[in-house]
């Protein structure tokens, strides 16, 4: 993997691409932006941290496009999305610093890589060079789904690098552990001006991120309101960015706040308005997280054919996001909206 | 600090079984940890009881440190106990909003004094691990921004509930360095930017690192443990466990930090163990997967942090 995401920029593959960035208006569907974006094989990544402005409904679009041979390079995942993925044999490989297993109070949150890793189904599990599925559950002609351990810092200096343009960034996390002993991608060099260690990050350029916002306009402006996570790299760093947005303005709303924009037009290819793509994660200012979901969902995904019937429910039962919102209901969302907004509310 | 000492001898040793059942262990560990932290220093806390601790302090011993949450949030009031570090508890009247790489950043060029870190493994020298136990191929969570605070913070205050399995001889994995082979300048040598654990908070105990071997020790306990509990907390111990000499009685937690807490976590998430006996629990198992469902547990959510709210403005 280490060539293909530390290449540099390809510029005429760039100005190919460029044909979505330089649109005026690149609002698409869900559907639509996972379709031209993502291709079997591809690696993408996603804006948010832990449980808020993650888009879900992204997982399960992709879910419903059977999308193979995926990979993803995350901080602390949606374990959620993640977990989904794997469940369906989507991801080839999870680069990821923190991934929720046995802390949801007695359940498991990541129950598909638990069944990975001890039953070799859906897919068996290599994780971080430490442990395997058993060899006598993995059928010869399957390729294990392989697990790569980061810290949260190192894995958003890779997408710093990436928006860099160089191929690595260095930092000081993690010496004597057994993250950089086990992790190849990482190196620790003795740094030729102080000649002290130094670890070296390897760029990531991923072939997509799809990023949730509050608010963005039809060029592509995209404003976030609260934490910003890696957003502001993984939006630079990616070869294609779909912004997902609670709020579709006009520009000049944009120019009202324009210090909230965080991917300005430049990076993005498109937009899709998508309210509350974030659920069961919340989106600051918009939702608060619904917990009770998040956990009711786990509980019916902790078996192999609870995962399945959850999944013929609410991903391959509603044929969009749209559909999928009709199906939790309504009011339910909107009362998430409130309990969030007796809290906090988008400036403007 | 907001360090709370007494002595045994204030208790009658009959009353002493009893003033022990009036607390649960996450709230004894919750309120020993609270107390390691100086007014006005910068505070990372992690998620559950590694927020609670730094929540309590900033409500009842230490009210201008400033709190700092690792998806970007700063100067936060804590209202409501951090379930990740991007929740919106934080974000609401927090001092600045940024980004994780920044929160690192920072990290690294020395702004954070003291960080609150779990853990499940931890050998002599505080090294830690949190993401395999081999012997029973269970994967944990991972180093999240464990890895990274462990390097770069000033000092780890870590707050867990005592388990004699999590002190062993070796780790499975070093997740976060503590002082790596407990040799002189070890940390300083791996060029490794903070200063490493200083604390491990538990309810059987508040335990330390020699300043000279860099060695756990037990440095305090709570008024009801005696000679033959500490007995007990040292056989956990794959090695000859040391104790203080001055070994210091702490105050059981007062009432202000129950209360703190109380609010803090006011749908019993990391009060009660498993998901099914809390709150939210009892509504999914009800079925009451409804309006009137999420009614009760949002309101509940909300009018605890009405309440802080209400205190800390």
């Amino acid at each position: 993997m280490a060539t293909k995401e530390l290449r540099t920029i390809n510029y005429e593959e760039r100005a190919k691409d460029a044909d979505y960035k330089r649109k005026l208006n690149k609002v698409m569907t869900e559907k639509e932006a996972v379709e031209t974006f993502l291709h079997d094989g591809d690696s993408f990544c996603i804006g948010g941290f832990v449980m808020w402005r993650q888009p879900e409904s992204v997982f399960r679009e992709m879910a419903r496009q059977a999308k193979k041979n995926l990979s993803i390079i995350d901080e602390s995942g949606t374990f959620e999305g993640i977990d989904l993925l794997v469940e369906l044999g989507m991801l080839d490989r999870i680069d990821i610093a923190y991934a929720i297993t046995r802390q949801v109070g007695g359940i498991s949150g990541t129950p598909a890589v638990e069944r990975g890793l001890k039953e070799g189904l859906p897919r068996p599990v290599e994780a971080g060079g430490v442990m395997a599925t058993p060899k006598d559950k993995v059928k010869s002609d399957v390729t294990p789904l392989k697990i790569v351990d980061w810290t949260n810092f190192q894995v958003s200096l890779r997408f710093v690098a990436g928006a860099f343009n160089v191929p690595f960034m260095p930092c000081r996390s993690s010496f004597g552990t057994d993250i950089p002993r086990y992790n190849n991608d990482i190196r620790e060099i003795s740094d030729p001006y102080e000649n002290k260690p130094l670890i070296l990050i390897p760029a990531c350029k991923p072939d997509v991120a799809f990023i949730s916002v509050q608010r963005a306009d039809q060029r592509g402006n995209g404003q976030i309101w609260g934490f910003k996570g890696t957003d502001y790299w993984k939006g630079r760093a990616a070869k294609h960015v779909v912004l997902l947005t609670e709020e579709l303005v006009p520009t000049e709303k944009i120019y009202e706040n324009a210090g909230l924009t965080v991917i300005p037009a430049y990076c993005t290819d498109a937009v899709v308005h998508l309210p509350f793509n974030g659920h069961p994660t919340g989106c600051f200012g918009c939702y608060t997280v619904d917990s009770i979901n998040f956990i009711a969902l786990l509980l019916e995904r902790q078996s192999r054919d609870g995962a399945l019937e959850w999944l013929d429910e609410w991903v391959y039962g509603c044929k969009n996001h749209f559909e999928y919102c009709d199906k939790v209901g309504w009011e339910k969302l909107d009362r998430l909206a409130k309990s969030e907004h007796k809290l906090s509310r988008i400036p403007g | 600090m907001g360090h709370l000492y007494t002595t045994r001898e204030k208790y009658a040793p009959e009353q002493l079984e009893e003033v022990k059942k009036k607390y649960t262990p996450p709230e004894l560990v919750c309120c020993a940890g609270s107390r390691e932290v100086i007014d006005r220093e910068v505070v990372f806390v992690g998620i559950g009881v590694s927020d609670l601790a730094g929540a309590v302090a900033k409500l009842v011993h230490t009210p201008n440190v400033i709190l700092v949450a690792e998806a970007g949030y700063i100067g936060f009031p804590s209202i409501a106990v951090l379930i990740s570090p991007a929740d919106n508890s934080a974000g609401v009247m927090a001092m600045c909003h940024q980004s994780l790489p920044e929160m690192f950043i920072d990290q690294q060029s020395g702004f954070v004094d003291v960080a609150y870190l779990g853990f499940a493994q931890m050998d002599k020298y505080g090294n830690v691990n949190v993401s395999y136990i081999t012997g029973q191929q269970v994967k944990m969570n991972g180093s999240g921004g464990g890895g990274d605070t462990a390097s770069s913070a000033g000092r780890v205050v870590y707050t867990v509930e005592f388990n004699p399995r999590q002190w062993v001889e070796k780790v499975d994995y070093i997740t976060e360095p503590g002082f790596l082979d407990g040799s002189r300048d070890a940390r300083k040598k791996a060029n490794l930017v903070g200063g490493g654990p200083s604390a491990v908070a538990t309810n059987r105990g508040v335990f330390r690192f020699s300043p000279e071997t860099h060695e756990l020790y037990l440095a305090e306990v709570f008024p009801w443990q005696d000679e033959e509990d500490i007995e007990e907390v040292r056989k956990s111990f794959p090695w000859d466990l040391k104790v203080a000499e001055g070994l210091k009685i702490m105050e059981p937690p007062t009432e202000r930090e129950l209360w703190a807490l109380r609010l803090m976590d006011s749908t019993s998430n990391y009060i009660l163990a498993s998901v099914l006996d809390r709150p939210i629990g009892k509504i999914i198992l009800a079925g009451r997967l409804n309006l009137e469902g999420y009614d009760e547990y949002l309101g509940m959510q909300e009018k605890a942090i009405r309440e802080i709210l209400e205190s800390v403005s």
